[in-house]
């Protein structure tokens, strides 16, 4: 039996409105394909609005330089060698082309004296690199996108959300979901689909994401039958704020340290002299979270667990010039006037590497007509991300989507749509009106950040991680007996019942494969495992749908070719330039 | 706030039956009003509806209006309103679609009708822009599209007039593509014709709830009146642009190039507050319309902090450059009028 339901159909069908999305959208546009984007939210309120400190393409505008081959070893190095070449090539050479086509679309960047676009260092980019607008780089560029797609006159559903990929033989040939507001069901034909859902970083208990972060396109894909690779590797920033409790996870920007900043313990101590002598507080995202989560562990934080980040000895001036949102949000969510008092801080949950595992120069998954791109897609970033590397990634590879899925789209028809899979999906969508039970999905997702806290965090250990998967298990056996108050009209309680089954799909995955990287590497560190181990050096892992049962495998990591492999030999040919002088900006 | 607890009156409702609803959250150190609304749904109803996405103030979702101010959630703290019940409602500008969610899809249809940013054909990839001529523009590019300016604007909010203008939103979108250094449009006959500029009448509610506080009147509404009367009524203007021709003029409302012949009759009401061409007094205020078409006029002098009118004056309606349209007699406005007239005396 199936409920009614609206029936919509292009040629492309693009899920998510970050600037993966938005890209691919337009890039598919321009080869002519009839395109509808998808997204949870209203236009322009996705997740890269949050960007702050900027968007790394090697311009070379303030050290000249700097090339495509120094931000491929910089990637490549930070991604512990288990990105995937290609990808990593193809963002280093194309991310320049990407920026400079942003301001053909409107975006204004700082500018350098001379009029050219002004880049900052940030943490081990070798040259300064980061293109920014003060710190609202991500709202420059979304906004950017969004003029754009509006000017094409590309089809936008805002507030869908699209919770299954409809199949027909093996092709995604549309997908299934239902509009937030009225609930109404909608089933979407289209010849391709390019996933650019973004991350998961919310089914940890603290992260800078938003509620979106649920990992719905990663779920969905696995469910179709692609590949996900590299769950295991999330990244935590370092510096979340930590105090008061409603601000928990909000992001810190790296900037404060790039500015200067000392991180110290509660004895006043810089610690981070000890964890790396040589780098100091601009060491890796990975070395800097790990450093405070040792100090905590040691007795040596702060009173809500954290550890001070301090810029006092800046001087009040340069403080409000060069850091006015942090002075601000500081001032405002914590009653903490930052020239005058030590911020306190702590790792948040930021970015999620894995993913789908995709072609590098088209962003197909390993399901016909499934493309992914931006942080639902794997491969760039390895076992960490570099700051700065998203945006980019973002601009590259939801081009490169686009393009494909556009070239892709002549080559087929639209398929057929199946009743069954449609009508299996409404009875899961409406499950929650009418199961036998008394489970709050509130809690459950509750229970669920707690445990992956807990359990799958920063610091891992076997037994911590496989209690986690017991219950992540037994969440999905609750799962089932979630009840909602309520109709279909624009009822959150009802929405959050299914995202959790997403949540639950991408945290499985994390932390079998977790289990299994024996090794600490990255963003991964493993307590019962503290170094690396060259064979897991050289595999991604890979979680996969067999039978409706989730499996995982091996794979090894591709070989480079030699003119490549040889850059890596190479020693890094200079230290990232800590301070950097800024574009002037007006003050917020 | 009572007994470590914070006592909460949302609304609740799919049309206007709705109605507060009262619920009691305990209170934790920091909690913004949006914590509170989470709390309420995870506890006590789980299908409140509401918009939210980063919860720091980035990407403007959580507008609502608090204890009768919009703001966002997200960036209201509960310990601003010691002992006092905190009343949540949604946006009252816009269709409501339930509890504290509102129907803003008229935004991104008004957003549609304004051309997008139109380099010159052959201008050179990367662009050469200087620092200088960017940062004016940095502040428009600001805004998180919260939408609380125009929820709080006259012209939308109390004569609904959503035909008429397109609301402080928009006119801040065209200021940052007029004022980009590359774009080679205007906008201007779209500013006099359906986006409706002269509708404002400066009372800046807008600026004053910008919660990236953004001067949305005084940098980017006033100018564009200025710029747009410059553009549709002068002739010396139009002719310099016949002879000289820059920039294409789109949009909606009469073309710019067409008004020099024939000048479209400008409306005046008793207390419009315009500007003057050429006769050493920037601004006046109407004092009324003669029957032969004429205005008398008053003119506010200042000298030093002291100020007086001076009038009434008879003048023709074409010696108006600018109608900056009603003034309220007590209002934010007169005060804005007499800080601009400061500044061009100054």
């Amino acid at each position: 039996m199936t409920d009614s339901y609206e029936t919509l159909s292009a040629d492309v069908l693009v899920i998510g409105a970050g600037g993966a999305g938005l890209r691919a959208a337009i890039e598919a546009a321009a080869a002519g394909a009839r395109v509808a984007i998808v997204c949870k939210s209203l236009l322009g309120k996705a997740h890269t609005v949050m960007a702050e400190g900027g968007i790394a393409a090697a311009l070379g505008n303030v050290d000249p330089d700097d090339n495509w081959q120094v931000h491929f070893q910089d990637t490549m190095r930070g991604g512990q060698l288990i990105n995937n070449w290609r990808m990593a090539q193809l963002h280093a050479q194309e991310s320049p082309d990407r920026v400079y086509e942003l301001e053909t679309y409107g975006a204004i960047f700082d500018r350098t004296p001379d009029g050219r676009i002004m880049q900052r260092a940030f943490g081990a980019h070798t040259y300064r690199r980061l293109c920014h607008v003060g710190d609202r780089t991500g709202l420059e560029m979304i906004r950017a996108l969004q003029d754009r797609v509006v000017q094409l006159g590309i089809e936008v559903h805002m507030e869908v959300t699209v919770t299954r990929l409809l199949k027909d033989g093996e092709r995604v040939v549309g997908a299934f979901g239902y509009n937030r507001i009225d609930g109404r069901f909608v089933a979407f034909r289209s010849k391709a689909v390019i996933l650019a859902t973004g991350g998961w970083g919310r089914i940890y208990k603290v992260t800078s994401n938003s509620w979106e972060g649920t990992g719905d396109g990663v779920a969905m894909g696995f469910e179709a039958g692609a590949e996900v690779l590299d769950p295991e590797m999330v990244q935590f920033h370092p510096t979340g704020m930590v105090w008061p409790p409603g601000v928990r996870g909000i992001l810190v920007t790296e900037a404060v340290r790039g500015e200067g900043g000392y991180l110290k313990n509660r004895e006043g101590q810089r610690f981070m002299l000890e964890y790396d002598p040589k780098k100091k507080e601009l060491s890796s995202r990975d070395v800097v979270a790990r450093s405070i989560y040792k100090e905590v562990q040691a007795g040596r934080g702060t009173e809500h667990g954290g550890v001070y980040l301090d810029v006092t000895h800046l001087g009040a001036d340069k403080i409000k010039a060069k850091l006015p949102s942090m002075y601000d949000q500081f001032l405002r969510l914590a009653d903490v006037d930052i020239t005058k008092s030590p911020m306190e801080v702590a790792p948040t949950i930021h970015y999620a590497m894995g993913g789908m595992r995709v072609e590098p120069e088209t962003g197909a998954t390993t399901v016909p007509g499934l493309y992914a791109a931006g942080e639902v897609a794997a491969g760039l970033h390895g076992a960490n991300r570099l700051g700065g590397n998203s945006l980019s990634d973002l601009l590259v590879f939801g081009r490169r989507a686009g393009a494909a899925a556009g070239a892709y789209r002549r080559e087929v028809a639209l398929g057929a749509i199946d009743d069954r899979q449609v009508s299996d999906e409404q009875q899961l969508l409406l499950l929650p009106f009418s199961a036998d039970g008394t489970e709050n999905p509130y809690f459950l997702q509750q229970r669920l950040q707690q445990a992956m806290q807990d359990g799958a965090g920063l610091a891992r250990e076997e037994k911590g991680l496989k209690t986690c998967l017991n219950t992540i298990l037994e969440l999905r056996q609750r799962a089932a007996r979630i009840r909602v108050p309520g109709s279909r009209r624009y009822n959150p309680g009802w929405h959050t019942a299914r995202d959790l089954r997403f949540m639950l799909t991408i945290a499985e995955a994390i932390v079998r494969a977790a289990i299994e990287r024996r090794e600490s590497r990255g963003a991964h560190w493993r307590l019962d495992y503290l170094e690396k181990d060259p064979a897991l050096g050289r595999v991604n892992f890979i979680a996969y749908s067999d039978a409706g049962a989730m499996k995982l495998r091996q794979r090894p990591v591709q070989p480079m070719p030699p003119e490549l492999a040889k850059l890596l030999e190479e020693p890094v040919s200079k230290v990232a330039t800590p301070q950097p002088p800024e574009a002037k900006r007006i003050p917020a | 706030m009572t007994n470590g607890s914070i006592v909460l009156q949302v609304f609740r409702g799919e049309d206007l039956g709705g109605k507060e609803v009262r619920f009691e959250v305990p209170a934790v150190e920091g909690m913004v009003v949006l914590d509170a609304i989470h709390y309420v749904q995870a506890n006590y109803a789980n299908d409140l509806a509401c918009r939210w996405n980063c919860k720091a103030a980035k990407c403007g979702s959580c507008s609502a209006e608090i204890n009768g101010r919009p703001r966002l959630m997200c960036k209201t703290r509960v310990d601003e309103f010691p002992d006092q019940e905190i009343h949540v409602w949604p946006m009252r500008t816009f269709p409501l679609i339930k509890d504290l969610v509102t129907d803003v899809s008229w935004n991104y249809e008004v957003n549609k009708q304004i051309p997008a940013f139109t380099p010159r054909p052959n201008e050179p990839v990367p662009y050469r822009m200087l620092p200088e001529d960017t940062e004016r523009v940095y502040e428009y590019r600001r805004c998180i599209e919260c939408f609380l300016c125009q929820d709080v604007c006259h012209v939308l909010r109390n004569h609904d007039d959503k035909s008429l203008y397109y609301g402080p939103r928009y006119m801040v979108r065209i200021a940052g593509l007029e004022m980009h250094p590359l774009d080679s449009v205007r906008r201007t006959g779209l500013l006099h014709g359906k986006a409706g500029v002269g509708m404002c009448n400066i009372t800046k509610c807008c600026q004053e709830v910008c919660p990236e506080h953004i001067k949305i009147t005084d940098n980017a509404i006033i100018p564009l009146k200025e710029r747009m009367t410059t553009d549709v009524y002068d002739p010396v203007a139009w002719i310099g642009r016949k002879l000289r021709p820059r920039r294409d003029a789109i949009g909606g409302g009469a073309a710019a190039g067409e008004l020099g012949a024939v000048r479209p009759p400008q409306r005046f009401a008793v207390k419009d507050v315009i500007r003057l061409k050429s006769r050493g007094r920037p601004m006046a205020r109407v004092g009324g319309v003669r029957p032969d078409g004429k205005l008398e006029i008053w003119v506010l002098k200042m000298k030093g902090t002291q100020q007086h009118w001076s009038g009434p004056k008879v003048i023709e309606s074409s010696d108006v450059t600018n109608n900056y349209g009603p003034l309220d007699e007590v209002g934010i406005g007169s005060k804005l009028f007499e800080q601009t007239l400061v500044e061009h005396e100054g």
